[in-house]
């Protein structure tokens, strides 16, 4: 009874679980704008910060902020006043060269309060010098360095600049995918062991006259819950794609080769209606999901590598892992995976019992 | 050594039926030599991107229609005398064989027709001509096997269609992408042609393993 529904429950609950968490946990605070973003060296600047999720005025006492150029090149702020709870001014006194042989440096800014941690904005101002001078250089930016950084207290998600709250997609659209990968996989093998009892049954003829289509059947609800997790792939996909490239469809690689792949597979549904004899159309049903999972490997795992991508992993963007997924993030997305496919793999039993009541049915005069 | 034996008879057999029925060959060259007129009398100057595209797609369509027939043209009970008379296997491999070989003679004389009156882009002329060879390889096993699904159906030109076009799509973009940097001259390389090749390869084995493994469950009809 426990092991017979038990699973149904537990992806149930992984996936409340999923958006409980993914849609509750706060987000780590972050800057989100700086005002002005480029600049001559050798002033004094006054700049406008708007964070995300701070509580500047709670943080005030201690708050600290440095720009960075590298490691060894840090400036920290002179002057610097809360407006707000979401806003800063910080002055900054640029000295008249910077210790780089570029003409326009970039710099991180850093800012740090007990109360919000440390949040920073990669590559955030822009210094344009006039002229290069290291040794220059050298006199104005003595070695400072930034100690005692503050961890903001509690759980709480990444906060990334362009993606900001929509990083929680990645417990939706990602997971989903997997899912449909592992439900097709699923097809795949119930396919190939309908082939292989076939060929069985072939060689050493039982005394059943009539073959079982269970496997056929099971294949086709695995590949149903696997297209319309592709389909709702797509569309949470197009989603976040809008918020962040700025178009629901940019002709990224992965868009058409997961497009492709769609396609492939609602063939297959063409393909079953094409045939009248049960016993047939399981045949060449399951021969063409083998096929077509062979078709999909290359177009989804080996051309979308080789080619430049918006998404993570590809073409110079960061990959999953490292620093877009920290670890609580991975404590809902993981489950989040386990959850969709057990809810996955549910919709496919109900599927299968249909079919199969469908067929009885049928035989019963209907 | 049965096998190649049984694979260059069944090969001839396809040739001789070939050359019986002239007028299926006929048509397919009438069909890719009147498009390439089309594409001609619509562009007269065809840019290299249109030339690629068009290329493409006249070949792809010719391919479908060139390879949809042979597990049609002939009776279902003939066939099954042949799988009586051969391995199975053969059969399989003859119509691949011989389907590469027409399809890389279509996308030859396609390139002839179409650069005579759209131009002649290829700056290297080797790799586009390994990847015609391994496009056409590819073409010609994924057709037949589609051919062979669809063959028992219907409705079967609609369905050959529907299965094989996407099927196509991966090798299709990577011949695309292959023939757009065999536009660039050599000196000027940038696009790694050789990594496309060997994909194209490895997409050309996986798709016969697949049918060669596949196929022993379609022909006993």
């Amino acid at each position: 009874m426990i092991l017979k529904h038990g699973w149904k429950a537990l992806g149930a609950a992984i996936l409340i679980y999923t958006f409980v968490a993914g849609l509750l946990i706060p987000l780590k605070t972050g800057v989100q704008s700086i005002i002005p973003q480029s600049i001559q060296s050798g002033r004094n600047v006054s700049f406008r910060v708007q964070g995300y999720n701070t509580q500047y005025l709670a943080g005030a006492p201690e708050m600290r902020a440095w720009l960075k150029m590298d490691d060894d090149h840090v400036l920290a702020a002179f002057q610097i006043l809360v407006q707000n709870d979401r806003e800063l001014k910080v002055g900054f006194q640029i000295p008249f060269f910077l210790p780089t042989d570029k003409k326009v440096q970039d710099f991180t800014l850093i800012i740090d309060n007990p109360v919000d941690g440390a949040h920073i904005l990669p590559s955030a101002v822009f210094v344009t010098q006039d002229s290069i001078n290291m040794a220059l250089a050298k006199m104005y930016w003595p070695p400072e360095k930034i100690e005692g950084l503050h961890e903001k207290a509690g759980i709480s998600f990444p906060f990334r600049n362009i993606l900001a709250e929509t990083i929680r997609n990645t417990y939706y659209h990602v997971p989903l995918w997997f899912a449909m990968i592992l439900l097709f996989l699923g097809a795949v093998f119930y396919s190939g062991r309908h082939l292989f009892r076939l060929s069985y049954r072939n060689k050493i003829t039982t005394g059943e006259d009539r073959m079982t289509l269970d496997d056929d059947r099971m294949s086709l609800s695995l590949i149903r819950t696997g297209v319309l997790f592709g389909i709702l792939g797509l569309l949470t996909g197009m989603v976040w794609a809008k918020n962040t490239w700025g178009a629901y469809w940019s002709g990224d690689i992965k868009q058409n080769m997961t497009a492709i792949c769609l396609l492939i597979y609602m063939a297959y549904f063409v393909l079953r209606q094409a045939y009248e004899d049960p016993e047939q159309r399981a045949r060449i049903a399951s021969v063409y999901a083998l096929f077509a999972f062979a078709a999909m490997i290359p177009l989804l795992f080996v051309i979308p590598r080789l080619t430049d991508s918006l998404h993570p992993g590809n073409g110079g963007n960061p990959a999953m892992g490292g620093e877009d997924l920290d670890n609580t993030m991975r404590m809902v997305f993981y489950p989040a995976i386990i959850g969709w496919t057990l809810l996955g793999l549910w919709m496919s039993q109900i599927s299968f019992r249909i079919e199969r009541l469908k067929e009885r049915w049928l035989e019963s005069g209907g | 050594m049965q096998l190649i034996r049984e694979i260059g008879f069944l090969f001839q057999k396809e040739l001789t039926l070939e050359m019986r029925q002239k007028y299926a060959l006929g048509g397919i060259l009438l069909y890719v030599l009147s498009t390439v007129y089309v594409v001609y009398i619509s562009f007269v100057r065809v840019e290299p991107d249109h030339w690629n595209t068009l290329y493409w797609i006249i070949i792809l369509f010719a391919s479908v229609n060139a390879v949809a027939r042979s597990f049609l043209q002939e009776h279902s009970g003939r066939q099954l005398y042949y799988y009586t008379l051969a391995n199975p296997l053969a059969v399989l491999l003859a119509k691949i064989l011989y389907n590469f070989l027409l399809l890389l003679f279509l996308s030859l004389l396609t390139l002839g027709a179409y650069s005579v009156v759209a131009g002649y882009p290829i700056q290297q002329p080797g790799p586009f001509l390994w990847a015609l060879v391994l496009g056409s390889l590819g073409f010609s096993i994924a057709l037949t096997f589609v051919s062979a699904i669809a063959s028992r159906a219907t409705n079967t030109s609609t369905l050959m269609a529907i299965l094989s076009l996407p099927l196509l799509i991966p090798i299709l973009a990577t011949l695309i992408r292959l023939a757009k940097a065999s536009f660039i001259p050599k000196a000027g390389m940038e696009v790694p042609i050789k990594s496309d090749l060997y994909i194209l390869a490895g997409i050309d084995l996986l798709l016969l393993g697949a049918a060669m493994m596949l196929f022993s469950f379609l022909w006993r009809d």
